[in-house]
């Protein structure tokens, strides 16, 4: 085994801000998304999609439509169904779903935007016109429209086989000994929080181009997904194809943050469509799908009690959370294991009663968006500040009191996980630093004289990505690379980068660690044919990914080393390389190319039989000893008494990301994600009336945040004491629209604290705090 | 009347001819006839302005206009910026100021930016975020690509005073 701990190489483009390789096409408009993709004889399929939110199906027609020229199938549910894999099963998102359904709705829709019958035709106009030509017969159904009717037994089940519309029973696990630290309080503080609807919102809709060759019974799927291995896993056992006849790839895809996972029913439809007819066929979702049926998130209500005592010390929590997961198998019910896990956050709690329920409804899916499990930042940081003010408390003393220091003994959380190298504590204090608080709080009432409304708020955070180790982590990450003839070093990723700069990222560590220029490293994602199983989310990137990077091209750095080291007749611990050439340490004029090395290895007689000469290496990373990526967020605010709009005057974020690989990625995540964090609390809610009819299915009823609503995000960045000798950087994907939306209501909270206003939900827009100050009704 | 008309106009210099429905969007024209797929379609109602092309030299979205309307018409797509292989001032101000992420909405920013520092060649912060306010950027909180109008015009303005 050869020695692979080396010298480090000086790292020339490790945390540097290295400009994107993925830009030159993006700007050029030259990217190659899944609406991109144009194949000889493509068809164009669209599903009709019910109206209703809950009713049977008692006929379905397509016969009109399928005489209109230039509709080449029109199909039934059942018709779609039979073109599927006997046994497979409903696809849920990560593996079957607990209930039974159709691809395509046959006995009953369960939301508005189920589909209930699919056109293919040779264009997506025709195929849109003849949907209208699809008559539909509905019984229908009262529908379940929030989880007080879903937990209520007597509700008419969404899902028959489920027998109601309880998907998780309340279940209870407790952590430390909760009556005892409840009998110590001096009080309990109690609030229900609430946090709603909304949606992750990629600008790119969900879509496909299914390929099906009838000659060599292949399936190639074009698509626009997180993980092309889970797509394809999903698509073989659904279609009934061996694993060797599909084939996912994925080009350029916009934002998903959570959404595009697995498979969805409309790109399983699609490719039963391409296999049954041999024709190519591509399905792009258009925007009153999207924010109908591609799903939701967050809809979540949680009741607080927390046990303080006067002195403002946190000594406990109980939380009953619910969660309203819509109608078909999402992420919904497996939410709470880890808002449990983590509601501790890294505040030093001596126990812990958590409840957990989640019921069926009739509305979109619920889905993993951005920091799935918020809900417990949320909460906790909500409760800090409502005990704080319950106390008479600064909410920054509460949070002295009951988070600690890194160089303390980290402790442990309540639910399990060591606290070490969480650096909370550091953000809050620099945090304090950076707001001057006592003049902020001058100006505050100077303002409020001039009938001004000013308020500041701050929330803390810490996110496992990946977590120390020893607490469950991310599993392993793998990664291929390959020396190619040209001396270009090829980096085969399980990533499936849609915004996050993998392409540059992954290369930079990559040719820091091999000794080749960055321009020498080509990253490849987005083949199932190619690269390693595996998918992008939950911050896994930057630990597990560059992780696998730079442990990979230690690797097969290693083994041409091993290699130059025949063909140099030098020992491999002499040699290095530098620049993309292999030289014998400190002499330069014995450098040869590795182009040259490449080469030479396979001229006969040159490497003792039974070497190794293959220049390529794969190998999995375990996170090493991980840790956690974690900050605080300030902001400060105006609240328009006559109008109810905030306007964000100053948002300050301290984050820790442990070693940055490249600045300006690390800071373009953390304001998209503060982006999305504005968003939720100021404009946007995946509406549904009382009746579970959709209301929000446009941009104009959907409202994103845009340049004039988001403020200039001053970030100062810590760095945690490193854990790992050689893989320090930490996730940053999910942190900003995870503490954002506390953050925000706190600052709103603060500045209407004349109104004597308390605020117990996320969404905050005009209407409801004119609401909440009481100058509406 | 459905029958497909003959459209000729002129796109990023060069004459294009098709024939395509007169209710044909523009986006879909310029994206499935013309294999112009640099422009983006995100919202198809209007408001997201990923599909914002230049027609005779104003920024409007191509998903509302369709493509009859654009006969005889001089177009300019994100495709039509760089030339000789190289990309222009504004493309590189935006890949050194880390403008994007995804990509998806940029062929819309790119436009309207094109068109606003035409009409504007120094236009402050304020400005810059009104006239960027009819775009969504889903990725990035908007900060990098403010910092690339800003540089652009900069550079822009450098340039003309050393000529």
């Amino acid at each position: 085994m050869a020695d692979t701990t080396t010298q480090p190489i000086a790292q020339r483009f490790v945390g540097e801000s290295v400009k994107r390789s993925e830009d030159v096409r993006i700007l050029t408009g030259t990217g190659s998304y899944v609406d991109d993709i144009q194949l000889p004889g493509m068809l164009h399929a669209a599903f009709l999609r019910s109206p209703l939110a809950h009713a049977r199906i008692l006929s379905v027609d397509v016969s009109a439509a399928r005489q209109l020229p230039g509709v080449v199938v029109a199909m039934t549910g059942e018709d779609v169904q039979g073109l599927l894999a006997p046994s497979a099963p409903s696809p849920g998102i990560f593996g079957p779903a607990p209930v039974k359904f159709t691809i395509v709705a046959t006995d009953k829709v369960r939301l508005v935007g189920d589909p209930i019958a699919v056109v293919v035709a040779e264009s997506r106009y025709l195929a849109e016109d003849a949907l209208q030509l699809v008559e539909v017969e509905y019984d229908e159904l009262v529908p379940v429209a929030n989880t007080d009717q879903a937990l209520d037994p007597t509700s008419t089940p969404i899902f028959e086989d489920l027998g109601s519309n309880v998907i998780s029973a309340p279940t209870t696990n407790t952590f430390g000994d909760v009556a005892a630290v409840f009998a110590k309080a001096d009080r309990v503080v109690r609030a229900t929080l609430r946090q709603h609807r909304h949606q992750n919102v990629p600008m790119e809709c969900r879509g496909v181009v299914a390929d099906y060759n009838p000659d060599t019974k292949a399936l190639t799927v074009h698509g626009s997904n997180q993980g092309v291995g889970i797509a394809k896993m999903v698509m073989s056992a659904q279609l009934g194809l061996p694993a060797d006849k599909v084939r996912v790839l994925c080009g350029d895809i916009c934002g998903s943050f959570g959404l595009k996972i697995g498979a969805a029913r409309e790109e399983i439809a699609a490719c039963a469509l391409s296999k049954a007819r041999g024709r190519p066929v591509r399905w792009i979702e258009d925007r009153n799908e999207h924010l109908s049926s591609s799903g939701h998130a967050r809809e979540e209500t949680l009741e607080a009690e927390a046990a303080v005592t006067d002195d403002g010390d946190i000594l406990g929590l109980k939380v009953r959370m619910v969660v309203d997961t819509g109608a078909y198998p999402g992420m919904g019910g497996m939410i709470g294991s880890i808002v449990q896990g983590m509601l501790p956050g890294p505040y030093s709690l001596g126990a812990l009663e958590f409840e957990f329920a989640a019921g069926v409804t009739n509305k979109a899916t619920y889905v993993a968006y951005r920091g799935p499990w918020a809900a417990e930042t949320f909460c906790r940081e909500r409760m800090v500040d409502i005990i704080a003010k319950e106390l008479g408390l600064d909410p920054v003393e509460v949070r002295r009191r009951n988070i600690r220091y890194q160089g303390d003994n980290p402790g442990t959380m309540i639910t399990g996980r060591s606290l070490v190298g969480a650096t909370a504590r550091e953000s809050v204090e620099k945090m304090a630093e950076l707001v001057d608080l006592a003049a902020f709080r001058a100006r505050q009432a100077e303002a409020r004289e001039e009938g001004r409304y000013l308020g500041i708020g701050m929330a803390t955070y810490i996110e496992a990505a990946p977590g120390p180790r020893g607490g469950g982590g991310m599993g392993n990450e793998t990664m291929r690379m390959r020396l190619e003839a040209d001396g270009t070093l090829t980096v085969f990723t399980a990533q499936m980068p849609h915004g996050q700069s993998h392409e540059t990222t992954l290369a930079q560590v990559a040719a820091d660690e091999f000794g080749v220029p960055f321009e020498k490293v080509r990253v490849v994602a987005g083949d199932s044919d190619q690269v390693p199983f595996g998918f992008t989310g939950g911050s896994r990137a930057a630990t597990m990914a560059g992780g696998a990077s730079l442990h990979t091209a230690r690797e097969l750095r290693q083994k041409v080393l091993d290699i130059s080291s025949h063909l140099l007749e030098a020992s491999a611990d002499d040699l290095e390389i530098v620049d993309g050439r292999v030289a014998v340490k400190g002499v330069p004029v014995t450098a040869k190319p590795l182009a040259d090395i490449v080469a030479s290895a396979s001229e006969p007689g040159r490497l003792p039989e039974g070497l190794d000469a293959t220049f390529e290496v794969a190998r999995s990373y375990d996170g090493g000893e991980g840790g956690w990526s974690g900050g605080t967020h300030c902001a400060i605010v105006e609240v328009d008494a006559e109008t109810g709009l905030v306007a964000i005057e100053r948002y300050f974020v301290v984050e820790d990301c442990g070693k940055m690989i490249n600045p300006a990625v690390v800071e373009g995540q953390v304001r998209g994600g503060v982006a999305q964090g504005i968003g939720a609390v100021l404009l946007e809610r995946s509406a549904y009336d009382d009746n579970a009819q959709f209301l929000a299915g446009t941009f104009m009823d959907y409202l994103l945040p845009t340049m004039t609503e988001v403020p200039r995000i001053e970030i100062h960045h810590l760095e945690t004491i490193p854990l790992d000798p050689d893989v320090n950087f930490r996730g940053v994907g999910e942190g900003g629209m995870i503490v954002a939306p506390p953050t925000i209501c706190n600052a709103i909270e603060d500045a209407l604290a004349p109104f004597g206003v308390e605020v117990r939900e996320q969404h905050l827009p005009p209407l409801r705090i004119l609401e909440l100050i009481g100058a509406i009704d | 009347m459905t029958e497909p008309l003959d459209i000729q106009l002129v796109v990023n210099g060069s004459t294009r001819q098709a024939k395509a429905e007169p209710r044909r969007t523009l986006a879909d024209f310029l994206r499935e006839d013309l294999g112009l797929t640099g422009t983006h379609l995100g919202c198809e109602h209007g408001v997201c302005g990923a599909c914002t092309v230049l027609v005779d030299g104003d920024a409007v979205r191509s998903c509302l206009m369709l493509a009859v309307q654009a006969r005889g018409a001089t177009v300019t797509t994100i495709e039509g910026l760089a030339s000789d292989g190289q990309l222009n001032d504004l493309q590189l101000a935006m890949r050194d100021s880390h403008s994007f992420q995804c990509g998806f909405c940029t062929p819309g920013f790119m436009m309207q930016v094109t068109a606003l520092l035409v009409d504007n060649p120094t236009p402050s912060e304020a400005e810059i975020r009104e006239t960027l306010s009819g775009n969504i950027c889903r990725c990035t909180g908007y900060e990098s690509i403010l910092n690339g109008v800003l540089r652009a015009a900069a550079a822009r303005e450098a340039a003309e005073s050393s000529h």
